[in-house]
């Protein structure tokens, strides 16, 4: 699936450091699809990650618990998780990010600092600029 | 090399465990995508992209849990899922995860 759509005045560095500002703006319905897109892939990404680590059951529970309902809002996903995992909840964010990129075909670097709201946000702006959702 | 078995632990203790690092974390993935995967730890370093050495006291961890378990096959000590462990582990923090409430608090 190619999607045509740009964001305004992104100034995007990816770690592929091939992300140009682009000029003109995103209609309110591209923006929902795109957005909407986005909240899909991440929140299968999420799925697949806490599955493979920790198995059926326990993503079971995390679904019935809410914790993927806000996947998106990276905010309200990190505070859930440090509830449920304490110091875990960095490990599976990077394994969140690390399959998201994969996705995505952005680098991942596990010894460069981390940040998962960041992190988001680049896959974000990824998907948004070259349409690499499918 | 190693040697395995811990006295009982809680849901909460068995997740640190596991998630006690990324390389951990990559370890399960490995195990639980291919739960029949038997190989040494330098094979299982570079199937996961890593060193030996930055892999090695991750498995010894994992071993000591009891996720893990080691053979000798030929000259070769290798490392694979022990599938019953697994599932008993992993259901302890299914069940600890049950009794954490995370709705509705700001």
């Amino acid at each position: 699936m190619h999607m045509s759509l740009r964001v305004r005045e992104s100034s995007l560095t990816n770690p592929r450091g091939n992300v140009e500002s682009v000029p003109g703006g995103l209609s309110s319905d591209q923006r929902f699809d795109a957005e909407k897109a986005f909240s899909s892939v991440l929140v299968s990404t999420v799925r697949e990650a806490v599955g493979n680590a920790l198995g059926r059951n326990v993503l079971e529970v995390l679904t019935s618990n809410g914790l993927l309902d806000d996947a998106n809002n990276s905010k309200e996903f990190d505070r859930k998780l440090e509830l449920l995992f304490g110091n875990g909840a960095g490990v599976l964010e990077r394994m969140v990010v690390k399959d998201l990129n994969r996705r995505l075909g952005i680098r991942y670097d596990s010894e460069a600092s981390f940040d998962y709201e960041k992190s988001l946000e680049t896959a974000r702006q990824v998907c948004f600029l070259e349409g690499r959702l499918n | 090399m190693f040697s395995g078995g811990q006295a009982e632990l809680s849901g909460s203790e068995i997740l640190s465990t596991l998630l006690g690092s990324e390389v951990r974390g990559d370890l399960l993935v490995l195990f639980h995508r291919n739960p029949g995967l038997i190989d040494t730890v330098d094979g299982v370093a570079r199937r996961i992209g890593r060193t030996t050495v930055a892999v090695i006291s991750e498995v010894r961890e994992l071993l000591v849990l009891g996720v893990l378990k080691q053979k000798r096959i030929g000259a070769s000590e290798v490392v694979f899922l022990d599938r019953a462990k697994d599932r008993e582990l992993l259901e302890s923090v299914a069940n600890h995860l049950k009794t954490v409430r995370i709705s509705g608090e700001n």
